[in-house]
């Protein structure tokens, strides 16, 4: 299987720290890929490499064949690439069908900037659609900030989706969630690669999470991969158990 | 269902009724006024529409962008100028000045919003400030616009045929409309995609590169369009007062715009036509007293800025818009 996303050699500097170190590992279109690592290992600091929100000081970054390296966050998502946000990033005091609107007008590729809203019926459709998608139909109407932190959650992964990208990068979707929304979101997320065929990206904590829904976990450790492959051979590695699990008991 | 900005989605919006209330509270001012022959409040209240029609552009980045334009008057006074020179030195049509002057405040504003937009909060606020320093200590100082003098005896704008700017009543209906088709396409540019976008950028434009839209050439298009607003509203300064003068782009009149705005409610819009006729009616009363009216209106600002921090406008339609809801819900209105 082609990969949809290929990393080489990636590597940023911070000053003296050097928060990505040489990684490079591909993404299989269709599948849920993980990266995972304890605290300061440049998982995030990788997902802005990607998402183009930082510039590699070395390194490639290809998508779909094409070198998408130190692509402006804006022209990433023309691309085919959308991000969520690890802090909750939001629209806090508008509502929640207009963050979405917001979002989906990008469907729109530029036209009906300046027509009435209603004009914008793709944009409009795709709100729709998530709203339902998302189990959001009765928040609609509510602000953003007055949402539940689970909801906040989904409804952030919804706003990614909403421009229809062919690959989502998901920047630990169920921080601060309850085991129940934990679940819910679990589900969610084999949904969307299983019945939609989109192409993962995660970066997360609860490496239950990572076991139950990656096709593939990448392991970093203080800014360097350190390991790679399916769940099972990720968990059985020695030097992953050492540096990560280790740490987790 | 993708209106978002109602309280209630049915319910009649309470900032309708407030602008109806301002443009037809207007036109019965104007009739009264024709009755009884009065000049002096009809230039005043000519005057107090041309400055809010300054300080709309003030509230579009302010209340809809965030963005705080402490040097606006640069637009507005070059509208002025533009408008005085080309009545003045080449035609006197009403026409011919306002569009030129449109033109100019439009190139202005792109070249003012390349230098300018790339600041944010108190940054950009001072850029703004420096601009309008910078132009309007040039103006000062160049002889062959009058220096410090500005431009005197500029003659009446030929409107349509038999009206021209100096009949008070015509004039003051022209502007009127001027600013209420301002105040229109305005409010019509909020309720479209570019205007939802705005909105956004003024509340996480960090997000904004992620929904895939670059917020710079937002924030540029609005700042040229505020930049158009006041240029069009000071293009008509001229033809009421017959002069300009270099203080029209001063830091007082950009800064009396702001108070405008936050007296009448940043980002409502018509709260900065209600802000500056308030304000001007007051300072012309207040003037007729003492010379120090200026003590009056900061005394003011500071009050409203700490009782009613959401301005008059901002403070009285949520009031308003809850008891349309009622009514609505009730039956009791609304069909």
């Amino acid at each position: 299987m082609e990969p949809i996303l290929s990393i080489h050699g990636l590597s940023v500097r911070f000053g003296a720290l050097l928060a990505v170190n040489d990684v490079s590992f591909d993404a299989l279109a269709g599948k849920i890929t993980a990266v995972i690592g304890p605290n300061g290992a440049g998982k995030s600091s990788l997902f802005n490499l990607i998402s183009g929100a930082v510039t590699p000081t070395r390194g490639r970054v290809m998508f779909e064949n094409k070198d998408v390296t130190g692509t402006s966050p804006d022209h990433m998502l023309k691309v085919g690439l959308s991000r969520s946000f690890q802090i909750t990033n939001l629209f806090f005091e508008l509502t929640v069908q207009e963050n979405l609107r917001l979002a989906a007008q990008f469907l729109e590729q530029g036209h009906g900037l300046f027509r009435p809203l209603a004009a914008s019926t793709r944009a409009n459709a795709r709100v729709d659609e998530l709203i339902v998608q998302f189990g959001l139909q009765d928040k609609a109407s509510e602000l953003a900030g007055y949402l539940s932190h689970g909801e906040q959650r989904r409804l952030e992964i919804a706003v990614s989706l909403a421009a229809r990208p062919r690959m989502l990068l998901l920047d630990e979707p169920t921080q601060g969630m309850s085991h129940a929304d934990t679940k819910e979101t679990e589900i969610m997320i084999r949904g969307l690669a299983s019945e939609h065929g989109l192409s993962i990206l995660l970066v997360e904590h609860d490496v239950d999470l990572v076991m139950n829904i990656s096709d593939h976990v990448v392991v970093m450790h203080q800014g360097k991969k350190l390991a790679e492959g399916t769940p099972a051979q990720v968990r059985s590695n020695a030097s992953v158990q050492a540096a990560y699990f280790g740490e987790h008991g | 269902m993708h209106d978002q900005a109602k309280p209630s989605a049915q319910a009649p919006s309470a900032s309708r009724y407030f602008t109806w209330l301002f443009f037809l509270g207007a036109l019965v001012f104007a009739l009264g006024a024709g009755l009884v022959g009065d000049v002096f409040f009809l230039r005043l209240a000519t005057e107090a529409l041309i400055f809010g029609g300054l300080a709309l552009s003030v509230d579009l980045l302010l209340g809809r962008v965030g963005l705080l334009p402490l040097g606006q008057a640069l637009f507005f006074g070059l509208g002025a100028y533009v408008s005085a020179l080309v009545l003045k030195e080449w035609h006197n049509s009403f026409w011919l000045s306002v569009t030129v002057s449109l033109v100019a405040s439009a190139l202005a504003g792109l070249v003012g919003g390349i230098v300018a937009i790339r600041a944010k909060g108190v940054y950009f606020a001072l850029i703004s400030f420096g601009l309008a320093q910078v132009v309007s200590k040039v103006v000062f100082n160049t002889r062959d616009l009058g220096a410090s003098d500005g431009i005197i005896g500029v003659p009446g704008a030929a409107i349509f045929p038999g009206l021209t700017s100096a009949d008070p009543i015509g004039f003051f209906l022209v502007t009127l409309a001027t600013i209420f088709g301002l105040y229109c396409g305005l409010t019509y540019l909020m309720e479209t995609p570019f205007g939802r976008q705005l909105s956004a950028i003024r509340t996480n434009e960090h997000r904004i590169p992620f929904l895939g839209f670059d917020p710079w050439r937002y924030k540029l298009l609005a700042f040229v369009v505020a930049a158009c607003i006041a240029g069009l509203s000071g293009a008509l300064y001229p033809m009421l007062r017959g002069f300009v003068s270099p203080e029209l782009m001063f830091f007082q009149v950009s800064g009396n715009a702001v108070i405008n705005v936050i007296v009448g409610g940043t980002g409502t819009l018509i709260g900065s036509l209600y802000g500056s006729t308030l304000l001007t009616g007051l300072k012309s009363v207040v003037g007729s007293f003492t010379a120090h009216h200026q003590i009056v209106i900061g005394l003011l600002f500071v009050v409203v800025v700490i009782v009613f921090p959401r301005g008059l406008i901002g403070y009285l339609s949520p009031l308003l818009q809850r008891r349309l809801s009622f009514r609505h819900a009730t039956g009791r209105g609304g069909q």
